[in-house]
């Protein structure tokens, strides 16, 4: 194997892991500070790319505007359920029905408007890729590799450094004491809602700018970026970043070097050693 | 006085009807299923009854591990596929039970391999259970897909002889799926209700708990696990069979994990029936809206009857049931009930505290126990004295409750031993110290929040020291709550008790398996001078004059009434030990409760 | 402004769902002015996949359907009497599939059957079809082989060994234009109806004396197409042959593109038609086809009747890409395999039909289909077709050429 093949594949697997970490990061929230194990995440982020292929993609609009638009729709959407949830007082399992019966209504919808064929947005202006000596860095994954890992950096320096991350942090930990200390528990919650939701139209537009659609494709991510909320622990967005990344490359290499069919046992071979091996770091 | 009376409330218990009614509807339940076919019924009946069969076992199968054991499981396809594949590989060489049973047992050898390495480490509970159980289905769906298991194409099952009951082979496959989910929901009814589920409802609302108390909470969930699996291999072994021709995507997705899931939360996963409610709910209406015209307008309707659903019965169709029935039991019982809770009788009078020359009871020798560079406990020795009240003092974080962690067997030293007639309590597990009679009660009480108080005594009963059989541990558990004075509220949930209540129970716990060596985790801190009054009283009739008492406090007016003899922990090091007035007196002592530094002295 | 577009988008759609069929009766009935038809229904039942993973093709085998039996009742129904279809939707999994076609033949007893769409499901409703001696036609079943089933007809019309007729068409058609490739990347997923096909490509390539420079096998759902971009970029096959179904080969495609890699040549077992056409990175694509709107095909005026009809219903209801191809095609053909043996034997028995299918065969819009071989497989109507200029055009066997074009190869 060439040394050119094994860099490409390395670089194929950190896109595949950035995004993943993108599309993680708003369950990741959600799970740990909500404790809402969000199945219906996955319908925002199709929602937000076929509303991204509608808008940029049909009536050409620029891309970039849509995104901007996007991003304050569906905060409001993330408050909503979340403003839904609190009133029923679902619990964490109960909001894993709650949200997959979202989820498959969503697809639903979309269905209905969209049909249930393939669409793809063809997006010429980020096309084409730079060079980098033998390396080729396609643009939209570079772009994407930037956004994710600003955004997961982002969301942990404002988890950690600002009152805001440590008041949330205190409300999981006691949330009548934080009450006590003058914390407004409530509206933290939806506004993590609703960040969540606000991630998950970030990452619809990727998926719209990488991918082509189809409504049934909803649910096919679940699986990998489960285990990468997972095994990142909750709320952890360093954690999240890295274990997408460890998924995507140890795929990636695997596929590389062997045959590309046994590509899943590695990453999730490494993922169980890791932590049978090592809980404590997890 | 220590008997159940005649106004002793009702107690939420299982009717003598119930208890042989649900079996009995069971069998005649299974019976009627696998007559209906000689009613002549359109064979589509057959079909959907075994689809309900098959989502009946699947769930119920799931709840064993995952709603009783509170271990979540992403992970059931795995074992339902193992079943699968084997029928695929061997049903056509093999006579169809015996694929069955290779299904099963090749189905629980898989969780047992994984269980055997995940439930060693005490972190891998929840989520991290869950991605576990999650990878696990992914590699090995990736082994059947690359191996000549599958290798691809699929498997279809071409010569696959069933008996023929009815003269069709169809039908044969509805009575297969019959007697699986007819017997899981038997399996389940009778865990539940047995030993095991007693144990399995303890670790999942507490597993430290649960193991202090005597429930073998490896082997338990290890159990739990392989029974689950195999219950899934057997109806994927069937569920070949139907669906005759098997592919990896199709056997593997995500949907059998989900669905599971699914219908055990809208049915109630901590009780037997309730996913088997969620699986007849959810696989009907998924069968009602199928027409083609409205395919779409029927998966918004699933949705939402999946979240009104929810919403409206959070804890499940089960759930909901058993909080009604509990809501009117309570309503009952309060019509009886005469005080909140009784009050302690006076004290006997206790057997005069007498000379140190007691055989001792437990000998501590040289205990060490670092965390994180932090000398928790520093070389301690120490006797424990058979029938005596130890007292165990010393000013916070000076290592007293890491001690009683060690002695119960929840931390193990880095160095030292705990000799206890002839065993050596340092190497051993919690739940077998437990059964050696050592038993603790926690400074902030640990009830398992789930289990009525009646149950919570009953736990401690059948794992602790004594180990007694199910009736006998309702009995002695009545009679201990009658003891501490909770005979009364025996049929409520810990959320339901005071603080003071809450204490008492800690103590029924650990009194019901007649310990031989009970020790107290500050069982006052938090009440009320009178409530602290008749708390002492209540200690020294635990005591009775003869039975050993490691007693943790800081309430010195209770410590100088109630203790024989004091040892004195500062910074993880025995600093003193002796008559407590004495002791009291030792400068060392003052030094360390009143802070004064060894430079200013 | 955002939220009325989808509302307008929405009712749109819907009026167009609920108009399509209407409006395709009326337009039939015009021409045909037929006699109505009377009495009780002839009743056909079936299940699609029209939610689920294959509810994007599901939903192109159910506008044909809609069309097929408005058309045939506007031209007087069959045997004097209306045709109902009564259709329900199996949500892509084959358990479900097998217990509706049970409660279409023992509850709601449908006359006849006919098959749902893809192979797992075509499998699951023979089973049910046998065990009731039913006839069923079907389209789009992939394993030929596994059809071990007397009364079932396949209107697809791939051969017996599609696996070893797909490669050598292709190959041929290169060979045609003296492009024969020295060497072949087979590149597949393991999904069971095309990976038997990349297997059997091996073998031709093998046979044939094409230098196999890269076989590899991915898992049918794989997202990430970089690294085996990287070895058949690296492999640099003159043939790349892609056992591709749906959207695989575009994902491929993709891949390769942002590695600045074209293929020379390129094959594409099922992809899907429309992103392939469409994409400015499908040019010269190959693929095998049953039938596309393109002489000499559609010069059958049945045929262009049918796609002109297939077309507009399409655009009616939403569809990306509204051109008739394979599984229209062959979804049309089932269609005529069905009610034209009932109108030869004038006839509801299944046996009867079987009889008559079996020994007669049927002219469809895919030309004349025998089922005379193993299986009931008859004679291999597959063509090879390309993308030229955006748009698919057929380019094997010869006298199937789209006339004007030629096959394109490097």
């Amino acid at each position: 194997m060439s040394a050119t093949l094994f860099g490409q594949s390395v670089l194929s697997g950190i896109f595949a892991g950035s995004l993943y970490a993108l599309m993680g990061l708003g369950m990741s929230l959600s799970w740990r500070y909500l404790r809402v194990i969000n199945i219906a995440h996955f319908g925002l982020v199709f929602l937000a790319a076929y509303m991204t292929y509608e808008f940029a993609g049909v009536r050409g609009y620029s891309a970039l505007a849509v995104a901007l638009l996007l991003i304050p729709l569906f905060f409001v959407l993330g408050v909503i359920q979340q403003v839904l949830i609190l009133r029923f007082n679902v619990n964490e399992f109960s909001s894993l029905i709650v949200t997959y019966g979202l989820a498959i209504i969503a697809e639903a919808v979309i269905q209905l408007i969209w049909s249930a064929d393939f669409v793809r947005y063809e997006n010429r202006a980020l096309h084409g890729n730079v060079e980098v000596g033998t390396l080729l860095l396609p643009v939209a994954d570079i772009l994407l590799v930037v956004i994710a890992v600003g955004l997961c950096v982002a969301t942990w320096a404002a988890m950690r450094f600002t009152w805001l991350g440590k008041a949330l942090r205190a409300g999981l930990d006691n949330p009548a004491i934080a009450a006590a200390f003058g914390v407004p528990n409530q509206r933290l919650l939806l506004l993590v809602s609703g960040f969540s939701a606000a991630l998950a139209s970030v990452a619809g537009v990727f998926v719209a700018l990488l991918y082509t659609l189809a409504p049934s494709q909803i649910l096919s991510w679940l699986g990998v970026v489960f285990a990468a909320v997972l095994l990142g622990g909750l709320g952890n967005p360093l954690g999240l970043l890295a274990a997408g990344m460890l998924i995507g490359v140890s795929e990636a290499i695997t596929m590389a070097i062997t045959a590309p069919s046994w590509a899943p046992v590695v990453p999730f071979t490494i993922l169980i050693l890791l932590l049978v091996l090592w809980p404590q770091r997890v | 006085m220590a008997s159940v009376t005649a106004d002793t409330p009702v107690i939420p218990t299982r009717s003598a009807a119930a208890r042989f009614g649900v079996p009995t509807t069971l069998a005649v339940a299974l019976v009627l299923l696998l007559l209906l076919p000689a009613l002549g019924l359109p064979p589509f009946f057959e079909s959907f009854l075994y689809l309900l069969c098959l989502w009946i076992s699947l769930a119920t199968s799931w709840t064993i591990i995952s709603g009783f054991t509170g271990y979540f499981s992403f992970g059931h396809g795995a074992f339902y596929g193992v079943g699968m594949y084997t029928t695929a590989n061997l049903g056509a060489s093999l006579p169809i039970l015996v694929c069955l049973v290779i299904a099963a047992a090749l189905a629980a050898l898989l969780s047992l391999g994984m269980g055997a390495v995940i439930f060693r480490v005490r972190r891998l509970r929840g989520e991290l259970f869950a991605l576990l159980t999650l990878a696990m289905t992914i590699v090995v769906a990736t082994i059947v897909l690359n191996t000549p298991i599958d290798g691809g194409p699929g498997k279809y099952l071409l010569g696959v002889q069933l008996p023929r009951i009815y003269d069709n082979s169809a039908t044969t496959i509805y009575l297969l799926g019959a007697c699986v989910a007819i017997g899981t929901l038997a399996i389940t009814y009778f865990i539940q209700y047995g030993r095991l589920g007693r144990g399995l409802f303890a670790i999942a609302d507490d597993e430290d708990v649960a193991e202090g108390l005597g429930v073998p909470s490896y082997r338990y969930k290890l159990i739990a696990f392989a029974i689950s699996s195999a219950i899934a291999g057997v109806i994927g072994a069937v569920h070949a069979i139907f669906v005759s021709y098997v592919t990896v995507s199709e056997t593997f997705s995500s949907t059998v994990a989900l669905f599971v899931i699914l219908m055990s939360v809208i049915g109630g996963m901590r009780h037997w029936l309730g996913p088997a409610i969620g699986a007849v709910f959810v696989t009907t209406i998924n069968f009602v809206f199928v027409s083609g015209d409205s395919a779409l307008a029927a998966r918004i309707v699933i949705g939402l009857a999946l979240i009104l659903a929810t919403l409206f019965l959070p804890e499940g169709v089960a759930g909901f049931v058993q909080k009604q029935v509990h809501k009117r039991r309570a309503a009952a019982s309060s019509n009886t009930d005469t005080a909140p809770h009784a009050l302690v009788p006076a004290a006997p009078v206790a057997a005069a505290p007498t000379a140190t020359e007691r055989p001792i009871l437990l000998k501590g020798e040289n205990i060490s126990l670092a965390f994180r560079g932090v000398q928790a406990l520093d070389g301690v020795n120490f006797d424990i004295r058979q029938g005596e009240i130890l007292g165990l003092i010393g000013p916070n974080g000076s290592g007293k409750s890491t001690l009683i962690n060690v002695m119960n067997g929840f931390y193990k030293p880095d160095t030292g031993r705990l000799l206890f007639e002839g065993h050596d309590l340092a190497q051993m597990p919690a739940h077998r110290i437990a059964r050696l009679g050592l038993a603790r009660t926690f400074q902030i009480p640990r009830p398992f929040p789930h289990l009525s108080v009646l149950d919570n005594v009953m736990v401690a009963a059948m794992f602790g020291g004594a180990a007694y059989p199910q009736e006998t541990a309702r009995r002695k558990a009545l009679e201990t709550l009658d003891f501490v004075g909770l005979a009364n509220r025996a049929g409520a949930f810990p959320s339901e008790l005071n603080l003071h209540q809450r204490k008492f129970l800690e103590l029924a716990r650990a009194l019901v398996s007649d310990a031989r060596l009970v020790m107290l985790d500050e069982v006052l801190a938090g009440l009320t001078p009178s409530e602290i009054t008749s708390a002492i009283a209540m200690v020294r009739r635990i005591h009775g004059g003869e039975r050993t008492i490691v007693f943790v406090e800081h309430n010195m007016r209770a410590v100088m009434e109630l203790t024989d003899r004091l040892i004195i922990l500062n910074q993880g090091k025995l600093i003193a030990e002796g008559d407590p007035r004495t002791v009291m007196d030792d400068p060392a002592v003052i030094r360390a409760y009143l802070g004064t530094s060894d430079a200013e002295g | 402004m955002r939220g009325r577009d989808i509302v307008g988008a929405t009712r749109r759609f819907m009026l167009a769902a609920g108009l399509a069929t209407s409006a395709a009766l009326a337009a039939t009935a015009f021409q045909a002015q037929a006699q109505a038809p009377s009495g009780p229904p002839i009743r056909i039942g079936s299940t699609l996949a029209l939610t689920g993973p294959l509810a994007q093709t599901g939903a192109i085998h159910k506008i044909v359907g809609d069309l097929f039996v408005a058309q045939l009742n506007a031209r007087g129904g069959l045997l004097g009497r209306p045709v109902e279809w009564v259709l329900l939707d199996d949500q892509s999994k084959p358990d479900i599939t097998r217990t509706l076609y049970e409660r279409l033949i023992t509850v709601d007893k449908v006359d006849l059957i006919i098959g749902p769409y893809a192979t797992a499901g075509i499998l699951s409703a023979m089973a049910v079809a046998q065990r009731y001696n039913k006839v069923l036609v079907h389209s789009t079943f992939g394993i030929p082989k596994m059809a071990a089933y007397d009364r079932q007809f396949p209107a697809w019309p791939l051969g017996i060994d599609p696996e070893k007729t797909m490669p050598n068409d292709l190959l041929d058609a290169l060979a045609s234009i003296g492009k024969t490739p020295k060497s072949i990347a087979i590149v597949t997923s393991k999904f069971p109806s095309v990976q038997f096909v990349a297997v059997g490509a091996r073998e031709v390539a093998k046979a044939r004396g094409v230098k196999e420079a890269l076989y590899l096998e991915f898992e049918f759902g794989t997202r990430d197409f970089g690294p085996i971009a990287a070895r058949v970029r690296e492999a640099d096959p003159d043939l790349l042959f892609v056992g591709a179904i749906g959207l695989e080969g575009n994902q491929l495609l993709e891949a390769l593109d942002k590695l600045n890699y074209k293929p020379r040549n390129h094959f594409y077992v099922y992809p899907t038609p429309g992103p392939l056409a469409t994409s400015p990175l499908g040019n010269d694509a190959m693929a095998t086809t049953a039938f596309e709107n393109l002489p000499p095909l559609n010069k059958n005026p049945e045929a262009a009747a049918f796609a002109k009809a297939f077309t507009e219903a399409a655009t009616k209801a939403g569809l990306p890409y509204t051109e008739p191809e394979t599984q229209a095609g062959a979804s049309w053909s089932m269609w005529e395999i069905l009610t034209g043996a009932i109108k030869a034997t004038k006839s509801l028995d299944d046996k009867v039909l079987a009889d008559h299918i079996k020994k007669n065969g049927s002219d469809t819009v895919l030309g004349h289909i025998s089922f005379d071989g193993q299986n009931n497989y008859g004679k291999n109507l597959m063509r090879t077709k390309q993308v030229q200029q955006g748009k698919w055009v057929i380019i094997w066997p010869k006298d199937m050429i789209t006339p004007g074009y030629t096959v394109q190869g490097k």
